[in-house]
């Protein structure tokens, strides 16, 4: 009752004062679509791209040609222009790509809110299309790469010598140090790869669909990197996921009831690098991310409190652990906590990851989690959680990141 | 029907073939070939040029004064060169062309060669030394053919293992040691394929820029540098092109100590990338001056891995080419041991740095374990000794030992015979364990035996690791006897095994 009362008001504040004049409610998500997740697609990158742009604008109906912004993230293979091309999108005013791969995913959120809010497009699309499985496999990381000279190759130098070359390997060094700290152990990880397998069995569209683990199946599961064990991570996937933005003026006259983009935030910080900011006091934790949840809670005006559903990116599970202290569900090295006690399943305080997560219903560089996010705010989900006012999605950790609060219209 | 018959008898008679080429190898299995007299008698300059292919610095072998004083009176022989003297030499078409014809060993390989089985390794030698070789010494070899397998399917290839053993005399007729060597003649081509073609690449080279040649140059002189700022004296790893703490661009780079503690780690089980041997260990060093640095971690085994573990600077060269470091720990269990300070003389020696019972000094002079004669024990563990293998190291050495054998120094010639590469005989591979164990064990033991097994081959650009520990200590009467049992791998598996035996001096306690 107190925590209800607690929301209400923080809602109210929130939507009264406009905090920081900033585009806070100003944008909404409109229309989401993917294609089919899978191990092989059979089909090109660019025809995913395209099938799930279309399968947005249906959802919106919305017609392409309404269309004048498109926002990716690196890794993105599908330029927009070619994108643009197919759907007979006629001309883009805005158009731009993040960095930093999955760290962007609700980044691009954001620069789609930002364009739309300062009027340099009307409607964007932000995609994210692959056949990471059947193709080049993304986990296989920087094996092979050319030690050349350009500043990016320059910082893998650092570490490729010795054998760092996976993303699974470059999070274990976090995930030893988080563990030696914190007291977390590997079964603790494993219980968010056993929750969002929960939940993937349900998901009729999820990689996993009908096919739980228990946590004796994780903690037997072989090595990839110690301490990650194969249920650990994530499975790259072929596949892809749109979503489209828009005012929330012109999101009122469309069909569905509009996923208010609350607030999207972006992150880096001291010493940032990618995927190895190894060099900072303390590795245990992600001040990138902290970074977003300062801007989401100031933004809003909401707290941990106020969220009753999340999305936490999880294509390795330790990273899941800090993402809910800089985000105050848990205080500092108590997610552990927080996980023995049921916090994140259905029932518990955070339901999380209830499409599956990355790890359960594919590895789309947090685009299906923020899609997911947009079911969850129109009653829609598969695993749908009660009475959800507002919906939290982080983006990837260990690079610059970003997160998205999404909310009720009222 | 006709023509199962056929088949049947075309089988029958194959196998009859086979039957029949098998008899005419083992024809002259128990007999033996005529005395074979060395061309020279041993002396001081082919020692020499052993030793210096060795990078065998015992004394006794080396030094006139020091063996004067010794109780042999003189210069010997290292005991690991006792099939050198006999050997055919160098001397093609000459009149002196020694006239093999009469060895039964060489009548089965030419028998073998024109059978296809043109590829030859050396698998296993049992050496054993009955006296002291001198320089004057002239000495004889009777060989006489042990045994001659039926054909084996083996990772190189099909072949035949041929034993023979060597009987070695002086001039008076008195036996100074023998050999039981058995070696492989093999079809080139029918091994598997990861024998012959899979040659491991080599690490990622590190991604470098003029604004990080520094850093990696360093590495390649065993300087572990990082980089400093001269206005504000801010310590920064990875480098940066401005002082992280003032901005400056005054920047420059201090020599690390090398001294550090773990403060995280991973280890990699899979994907696995061929440059590396898994599990991989891989740490993250925070350095006693305050940077943290990304590094393998060595010499430790998995479940030793603790946070904030001491650990030092190594390094590991790299085809060759580049220098990387490493991190290994600090060892202190060893304090009671006796340390004694070795000259590292040229340039091979400087690579043999020695794994964790192989401490530095704070200075950072480079230490050896000694054998401790009167408190050697059961368990006790010689020095791990990387030994880099260099197309230098294979050829300077097969020619010291007076083996021409082109498998030895002709990369194609090798390849025709069905190896990737030119590879180490097995007469270096006893000389390099006979070394390193003199290294440890000093020029007052005595040799009695060795005896080793060859498995992959050592290429150009292998790194041969040698451990071992002492396995059995045996009293007769006042003499002690000590087998050590060995091990040197490579990056593909174990290259040599087997045990040596040695006699510590009469009036040591050995415990």
């Amino acid at each position: 009752m107190y925590l209800a009362m607690q929301k209400y008001f923080s809602q109210k504040i929130a939507r009264e004062i406009k905090m920081n004049a900033n585009f806070s409610s100003e944008t909404a998500i409109v229309g989401i679509g993917a294609t089919e997740f899978s191990k092989e697609s059979g089909r090109t990158p660019m025809e995913l791209a395209v099938e799930a742009c279309e399968a947005a604008l249906r959802d919106a109906e919305v017609d392409a040609s309404d269309v004048d912004g498109i926002v990716t993230f690196s890794s993105e293979q599908n330029f927009e222009i070619e994108v643009a091309r197919n759907l007979r999108i006629p001309s883009l005013s805005h158009f731009s790509m993040i960095p930093h791969g999955g760290g962007a995913a609700c980044g691009t959120i954001g620069q789609a809110a930002a364009a739309i809010f300062s009027g340099s497009a009307n409607y964007v699309l932000c995609y994210r299309a692959f056949n990471e499985r059947s193709w080049h496999r993304f986990g296989s990381g920087v094996q092979g790469r050319h030690a050349g000279a350009e500043a990016f190759d320059v910082t893998f130098g650092w570490t490729s010598p010795f054998g760092l070359l996976t993303p699974a390997s470059w999070v274990a060094m976090f995930a030893t140090r988080y563990m030696h700290l914190s007291g977390a152990t590997s079964e603790d990880f494993g219980r968010v790869a056993v929750t969002d397998r929960k939940f993937a069995a349900t998901n009729p569209a999820a990689f996993f669909y009908e096919r739980p683990i228990t946590l004796e199946e994780h903690q037997e599961s072989r090595w990839i990197v110690e301490p990650l064990h194969l249920l650990d991570c994530c499975q790259e996937s072929d596949g892809g996921q749109a979503i489209l933005v828009t005012s929330l003026e012109r999101a009122r006259d469309l069909p569905n009831p509009p996923a208010v983009i609350a607030s999207a935030a972006q992150g880096s910080t001291d010493d940032q690098q990618a995927m190895r900011s190894y060099y900072r006091d303390d590795i245990t934790r992600i001040p990138e991310m902290k970074l977003c949840a300062d801007q989401l809670w100031k933004n809003t005006g909401l707290g941990p409190s106020d969220i009753q559903v999340a999305n936490i990116y999880d294509h390795f599970t330790p990273l899941f652990l800090p993402q809910l202290e800089e985000f105050g569900f848990c205080e500092k090295g108590e997610a552990k906590e927080f996980l023995r006690d049921g916090n994140i399943e259905m029932d518990g305080q955070l339901p999380t990851n209830t499409n599956g997560g990355q790890l359960g219903e594919a590895y789309i560089h947090g685009m299906n989690g923020i899609a997911e996010a947009v079911r969850q705010i129109r009653g829609t989900s598969v695993n749908q959680v009660e009475n959800v006012e507002n919906a939290l999605v982080t983006a990837g950790t260990s690079v610059p990141t970003s997160a998205l609060i999404l909310s009720q219209d009222h | 029907m006709n023509r199962d018959l056929s088949q049947a008898n075309e089988t029958a008679e194959t196998a009859s073939e086979q039957t029949h080429f098998y008899n005419s190898l083992t024809s002259e299995v128990g007999s033996a070939g005529k005395i074979e007299v060395a061309r020279d008698s041993v002396s001081e300059p082919v020692i020499r040029s052993w030793c210096d292919a060795m990078s065998e610095s015992n004394p006794l072998y080396i030094n006139q004064d020091f063996a004067n004083d010794s109780k042999h009176g003189g210069i010997i022989a290292p005991p690991a060169m006792l099939q050198v003297w006999t050997m055919s030499g160098l001397h093609l078409g000459s009149q002196f062309q020694r006239n093999t014809e009469d060895s039964p060993s060489a009548g089965v390989y030419q028998l073998l060669d024109e059978a296809g089985f043109t590829g030859v390794v050396a698998t296993n030698a049992t050496y054993h030394y009955n006296e002291v070789i001198r320089p004057g010494d002239l000495i004889s070899a009777s060989q006489k053919l042990l045994d001659v397998s039926e054909e084996k399917t083996t990772a190189i290839g099909m072949g035949h293992f041929v034993t023979t053993e060597t009987i070695y005399s002086d001039a008076s007729g008195k036996q100074v040691g023998s050999m039981e060597f058995r070696v492989l003649k093999f079809r080139p081509g029918t091994g598997k394929k990861s024998e012959q073609s899979e040659i491991k690449p080599p690490r990622p080279k590190p991604a470098s820029n003029s604004s990080t040649d520094w850093f990696w140059d360093a590495c390649n002189i065993k300087e572990l540098r990082i980089q400093s700022c001269n206005e504000c004296t801010n310590l920064q790893h990875p480098p940066a092109v401005r002082c992280l703490s003032c901005g400056s661009v005054l920047l420059d780079s201090v020599i690390a100590t090398g001294k550090g503690t773990l403060h995280s780690w991973a280890i990699a089980h899979y994907p696995q990338v061929p440059a590396f041997d898994y599990p991989l260990i891989v740490g993250l060093v925070e350095l006693e001056e305050g940077v943290r640095l990304v590094s393998n971690v060595t010499n430790v085994e998995l479940e030793e891995l603790e946070i904030g573990m001491p650990l030092e600077v190594d390094w590991l060269n790299v085809d060759n080419e580049f220098t990387l470091h490493q991190f290994k720990p600090v060892h202190n269990e060893n304090q009671e041991a006796e340390f004694e300070n070795t000259e590292t003389g040229d340039s091979n020696d400087q690579t043999f740095d020695s794994g964790q019972n192989n401490p530095e000094t704070e200075s950072g002079q480079r230490q050896v374990l000694k054998l401790d004669l009167d408190n050697v024990q059961i368990g006790d563990e010689l020095p791990i000794s990387p030994v880099p293998v260099t197309t230098l190291l294979i050829v300077s050495t097969a020619l010291a030992t007076r083996d021409y054998q082109d498998v030895h120094h002709d990369p194609k010639a090798a390849q025709s015979k069905g190896m990737p590469n030119i590879f180490m005989n097995i007469l270096t591979s006893a000389g390099i364990v006979s070394r390193w164990i003199n290294d440890w064990a000093g020029s007052e033991i005595d040799w009695s035996s060795i005896e080793l097994r060859l498995g992959t081959p050592n290429h150009p650009d292998d790194t041969m690791t040698l451990s071992g520990s002492i396995t059995e200590k045996t009293q007769h009467g006042s003499q002690v006897s000590l087998n050590i049992a060995f091990l040197g791998k490579n990056d593909r598996g174990v290259h040599v095994s087997g045990n040596a035996k040695i006699l510590l001096p009469e009036n040591s306690k050995g415990d």
